[in-house]
């Protein structure tokens, strides 16, 4: 292919009244990247195209958009990848999506901050700073659990695909939630109690659907998704009862004492004798559809071998107070296409030990 | 080819809300010439609500999980998206992390058991193309899907993160339009094939997020004008088809979208019938599908 179409989204409210695309046809050239090629257009096609950009080196975090529908940063990703990867001849560059956009593919910034702003997105220390003049230190563990949580450079991506922010934007985000994380698990910090409660009022924190788009989007490998995670995890060990602490005690109860979850029994004891009554009408249409296992009304049938679940949780609750448990590094770890290159071993010719 | 004989996880859906699942999945497998071993002593992967409470609990109880299956020297099948994810974020985390991986031993010896690693987490979805194969399944094909749009929905935890899934590319998968095209039907591009269906923040948000996702991807597949969606998880199925009605009354349209199970699918195309696929048992009527493949 030698020249491919960039479709670009295109809006001037001071001209427009809606959005639309231009597209603009340009060599390929090799090790162009997607910021280059907007460059190209404006420079020699039509200098009214308007983008922001700074380091243009993956730095910065000014340049993202949404690329074929998903964000990325622009000065990251190479045009001929991306005719690959999709098998197109045309790139579609739009502004990040959740947001506002407000001319070409510049979006509103300011709610972005505001969001962060109620998180408190800096350092408060816990105690004065040493006297000697150094630095505050730090256990290199407890370093590593903010270790990649603080390479955020605050792009958005994460927040342009979020899923629970795509049906209420009320939702503070990944970006926003994975950064309170960040200063939360910080030893250092003197608010964590503060900046939990902020990402728990009206249990914002546990609005995530668990997309995992924030993490797949992140060009920074912060994983956002899993902080999310971790800062539940601390507002449980900090005490606060959720929904998800209470979900969460169900399903341990449960692989505990028959190996499998009872579903029949989760909404009453998810939301109490209300919750009952109001799923009823819900439970009595699933059982009309012949869905319900009956005999979970009455504790259900049990997995076999049970007692070693048993033996195995207990010895787990014990061992888990020594255990440090390190946050997998996903850098270096990319997404490889397995369906293309996978070879099924043969069981049967080398007894399982392949 | 390799022999298709596999340690059969069924997570907890498939045996408690969408039995239909279980038993599709038995039926299209054995008539794929795929040998299910059922793990009768697995345990619940945890969702996810287990391993944000307790990480080392959750690691330990799938790292049994795959030891059961490495006992029978198989590669573990799963039927549910989120089980997936679950059981190769714990091989991740035990294959990458040697102390990790010694400190659950430690543990599982209790039991009699140990992680050694050896066996791999897979999913029916995937193992119909690798294992089965296409050109198979073409063979298999006695009614043709031909006058169905079908909605791919892929489910979040079958593509995302890449760093635990890597199947295929999390931004332009195309497993599910593979199987519709070698059943011949006609795979239908709508705008939610890869979005959430809300499943994981029901008991948190369910008006303010779970319900409202549904009711657009629903729609999506709607007006797109497909006959069904399809989808490879239990838990995508329960929300799109069961909270479906729940979810077009808080948007206030009428969606009325079917919803099948990826065997399911495949069944009604190498010629199972509706009933014995359990299509009757969905919340959003199947009955045109079932008068149109009758
Ligand atoms: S995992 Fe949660 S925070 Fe991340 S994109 Fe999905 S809904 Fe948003
Ligand atoms: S978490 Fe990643 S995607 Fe989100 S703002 Fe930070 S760097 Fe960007
Ligand atoms: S220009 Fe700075 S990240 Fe792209």
């Amino acid at each position: 292919m030698e020249k491919f179409k960039l479709k670009v989204f295109r809006y001037d409210p001071t001209r427009d009244t809606e959005p639309y695309y231009k597209t603009y046809e340009l060599p390929v050239e090799k090790g162009m990247t997607v910021l280059a090629a907007l460059f190209k257009a404006k420079e020699e096609q039509d200098p009214t195209i308007s983008f922001r950009y700074n380091c243009r080196a993956a730095i910065c975090g000014s340049c993202a958009m949404r690329i074929n529908g998903h964000a990325t940063l622009a000065c990251k990703v190479q045009i001929t990848h991306l005719l690959d990867k999709y098998q197109t001849d045309t790139i579609t560059v739009e502004p990040i999506g959740n947001v506002k956009p407000l001319k070409d593919l510049i979006y509103d910034m300011d709610w972005l901050v505001d969001k962060l702003k109620r998180i408190k997105p800096w350092f408060i220390p816990k105690e004065k700073p040493p006297v000697d003049g150094t630095e505050y230190r730090q256990d290199p563990y407890d370093h590593h659990r903010i270790d990649f949580a603080s390479d955020c450079i605050l792009c958005a991506s994460c927040m342009s695909d979020c899923n629970a922010l795509k049906a209420n934007k009320d939702f503070l985000g990944p970006m926003v939630h994975s950064k309170a994380y960040r200063f939360a698990a910080d030893t250092r910090d003197g608010a964590k109690k503060e900046r939990i409660e902020a990402v728990l009022e009206d249990l914002n924190l546990e609005w995530c659907v668990r997309c995992m788009e924030c993490t797949t989007r992140c060009p920074k490998e912060v994983q956002p998704y899993e902080n999310i995670i971790r800062l539940r995890i601390m507002a449980a060990e900090e005490g606060y009862k959720t929904p998800g602490e209470i979900h969460a005690e169900i399903f341990e109860q449960d692989i505990y004492n028959r190996g499998l979850l009872n579903e029949m029994l989760l909404p009453m004891r998810q939301e109490g004798i209300l919750g009952a009554i109001k799923r009823a009408p819900f439970g009595i249409k699933m059982m009309l559809k012949g869905k319900v296992n009956y005999a979970d009304f009455f504790g259900g049938h049990k997995i076999k071998r049970l007692e070693e679940v048993q033996k195995i949780y207990k010895a787990a609750k014990e061992k888990e107070k020594e255990v440090k448990i390190k946050l997998p590094q996903i850098m270096g770890v990319i997404y490889e296409d397995k369906r293309k290159t996978r070879k099924r071993v043969n069981y049967a010719e080398t007894g399982g030990n392949e | 080819m390799a022999e298709l004989k596999y340690a059969f996880y069924t997570g907890c859906s498939a045996k408690g809300v969408a039995p239909e699942l279980y038993n599709s999945t038995k039926l299209v497998a054995e008539k794929l010439g795929m040998e299910l071993i059922e793990l009768e002593a697995a345990t619940c992967c945890g969702a996810g609500a287990v391993q944000e409470k307790d990480e080392f609990l959750a690691l330990t109880i799938n790292a049994r999980n795959l030891a059961l299956a490495e006992e029978l020297g198989l590669d573990l099948l799963t039927i549910c998206n989120t089980c997936t994810l679950m059981l190769r974020e714990a091989k991740f985390k035990l294959d990458n992390d040697p102390e990790l991986k010694d400190a659950v031993n430690q543990v599982l010896k209790e039991a009699g058991l140990e992680y050694k690693g050896t066996s791999e987490v897979t999913h029916f979805l995937w193992e119909v193309i690798d294992g089965v194969g296409l050109d198979k399944l073409k063979e298999m094909v006695v009614r043709p899907l031909k006058d169905f749009n079908i909605a791919p929905f892929y489910g979040c935890h079958i593509i995302r993160p890449p760093y635990l899934i890597g199947y295929e590319d999390p931004d332009n998968p195309k497993s599910i339009e593979m199987i519709i095209e070698a059943i011949g039907g006609n795979p239908v591009d709508h705008t939610a094939r890869l979005a959430c269906c809300g499943f994981h923040s029901f008991w948190s948000a369910e008006d303010k997020v779970t319900l409202k996702l549904t009711a657009m991807d629903a729609q999506s597949a709607k007006e797109e004008k497909a006959d069904f969606m399809v989808t490879p998880c239990p838990l995508c199925h329960t929300q799109l088809d069961a909270m479906q009605e729940e979810a077009e009354e808080r948007i206030g349209i009428n969606i009325g979208m079917p919803v099948l199970h990826l065997p399911q699918m495949i069944g009604l195309a190498i010629g199972l019938k509706p009933k014995e696929l359990g299509l009757e048992k969905h919340v959003i009527s199947t009955k045109e599908i079932i008068q149109k493949v009758a």
